[in-house]
């Protein structure tokens, strides 16, 4: 069986963390829900991806010998299909025959025989769920949808439990220094070969299981509490992490972090709360950016997509912080905060406002495109070339498509703030 | 526009960002080691043009202007 995973229009509802990537190179959890999809799927042979057309070549470079957006892979095989937002942590329970499985309206899954398949259209990957929904049994499965970007916090606490489950290690592989501990249940911490506890760290694991991946340094007057996913040569430089959390690869990472999910190359050393959070790749946040998850009236959360905005039926929701963003010392972040890709925020002293396009500067209170996407680019090749991961050709381009595509949204409030810094 | 009518916008908004004195603002002065603009107020005078003159300028040409002289011939390629 091959096994199709897509990504599509709907991935723009968990914008800004999908500006630069499919839907299922979202992390959670331990890694991607790509990842988790592949497990679930059991045996395949042969893996094809179809993505929205401004990805097609990223995410072809980074997979190299992967069919990507090809049509003809949705015939002649059969096919297990699976919508990249699907969280699942278990092997997917299917029947024998042809099936479909929905979440709400959209059809999430097909597993159509070779057969069934040649009779679907295969002319986009939509007509050919559209038409496996209409011709086939509909079946119930225990999956999640993504839907939104908070959905990803909400659900990453127990996925880093059902992730250390299905992993199946605890023990101390690397180095622990005998005065640091455990304090909870041993069996529930995994310490990886070549990661590093110094002396007075505290592993809490009564809550919650921690994975430290291979390479992990945890740095004096840290505490981990479970459930923690660390990824491979990340450090924790000091400070509390929370309940929630997965970090890494490559992170370094201080202060106060809970219920978050950073990517890699991302740095938060300094002092500061993040909480509730997600940040994308190459982010930085200075000293003391602090972001707020809970409203003083204890109401649900709101956050901005799209131009839309929208309740998150939850009362703790943090910050949504693009890939590549930068923030200054003292940035303070609004709860239920979307920060676009490529953004650079100075502190003004007040919290920034709740949506910030990608590429835009925030600076003195007032939107400005400051100096510009060549300046950017040029710092993002800096950041990503001090870790041996430069820009591709691809990853540049791409980053001037989603500059073109968030221009409009982004050129009116830099408009009107410049004009309004005219009148003062 | 006429290179006076664009001097004189130029003059304007740099003053007003720069919270300077309009008549400081003469064509040969360096923003930078004449009018006291810092890297981040740069920044925010090629926002003011910008916006005043309804233009989008090169953000490498506009921020390698060092007079007030050289930003109102720069402008004056846009409008």
């Amino acid at each position: 069986m091959k096994l199709i995973i897509f990504d599509n229009d709907k991935s723009e509802f968990l914008f800004p963390l999908t500006y630069l990537r499919p839907s299922f190179e979202l992390k959670i959890g331990f890694d991607s829900l790509g990842d988790k999809i592949e497990r679930a799927s059991g045996d395949f042979v042969g893996k094809a991806y179809f993505v929205r057309d401004i990805l097609a070549a990223t995410v072809k470079e980074r997979n190299e010998g992967v069919a990507v957006n090809d049509s003809a892979a949705l015939s002649g095989d059969d096919l297990l299909v699976v919508d990249g937002r699907v969280l699942v942590t278990k092997a997917f329970a299917l029947p024998d025959g042809d099936c479909v499985a929905k979440s709400g309206d959209d059809v999430v899954l097909a597993k159509v025989s070779a057969a069934t398949a040649a009779t679907l259209p295969s002319g986009s990957v939509e007509e050919f769920m559209a038409a496996a929904a209409e011709k086939l049994d509909t079946v119930e499965i225990d999956i999640e949808l993504m839907a939104f970007p908070w959905d990803l916090i909400i659900h990453n606490p127990e996925t880093i439990t059902a992730d250390f489950d299905a992993m199946g290690k605890s023990g101390i592989e690397g180095n622990m220094h005998p005065m640091s501990c455990i304090y909870g249940p041993e069996d529930r911490c995994y310490i990886a070969p070549g990661a590093e506890i110094h002396p007075t760290v505290v592993i809490d694991t009564k809550n919650g299981p921690v994975y430290l991946d291979e390479g992990v340094e945890v740095f004096p007057h840290t505490r981990v509490e479970g459930p923690c996913y660390v990824g491979k040569d990340t450090q924790l430089v000091g400070g509390k992490i929370r309940e929630g959390c997965s970090i890494g690869p490559v992170c370094k990472v201080g202060g106060e972090v809970e219920e978050a999910i950073i990517h890699g190359y991302s740095n938060k050393y300094h002092d500061g709360f993040l909480g509730h959070a997600y940040v994308g790749e190459w982010v930085n946040l200075g000293a003391l950016t602090t972001n707020s998850d809970l409203k003083n009236d204890y109401s649900s959360v709101e956050v901005k997509i799209g131009g839309e905005t929208y309740d998150t039926g939850s009362t703790k929701i943090g910050s949504f912080i693009g890939d590549h963003t930068k923030t200054s010392i003292g940035t303070l972040l609004n709860t239920g905060s979307s920060v676009g890709c490529m953004c650079l925020l100075m502190a003004s002293g007040a919290p920034m406002p709740k949506f910030i396009p990608g590429f835009s500067w925030f600076l003195n209170g007032r939107f400005s495109r400051g100096a510009g996407f060549k300046s950017l680019l040029k710092t993002a090749h800096a950041a990503t070339s001090r870790r041996k991961r430069d820009l591709t050709e691809a990853d540049v381009e791409l980053l001037k498509a989603v500059y073109e595509q968030t221009k409009t949204e982004r050129s009116k409030l830099i408009r009107r703030d410049s004009l309004a810094m005219l009148k003062k | 526009m006429k290179r006076e009518e664009i001097l004189a916008k130029v003059q304007k908004i740099t003053a007003t960002i720069l919270s300077i004195d309009e008549a400081d603002c003469t064509e040969e002065k360096s923003f930078t080691a004449d009018l006291g603009a810092e890297s981040i107020q740069s920044v925010e005078l090629m926002a003011g043009f910008d916006a005043d003159f309804d233009i989008e300028m090169d953000e490498d040409g506009a921020l390698s202007c060092n007079t007030v002289s050289d930003a109102v011939d720069f402008i004056a390629k846009y409008v």
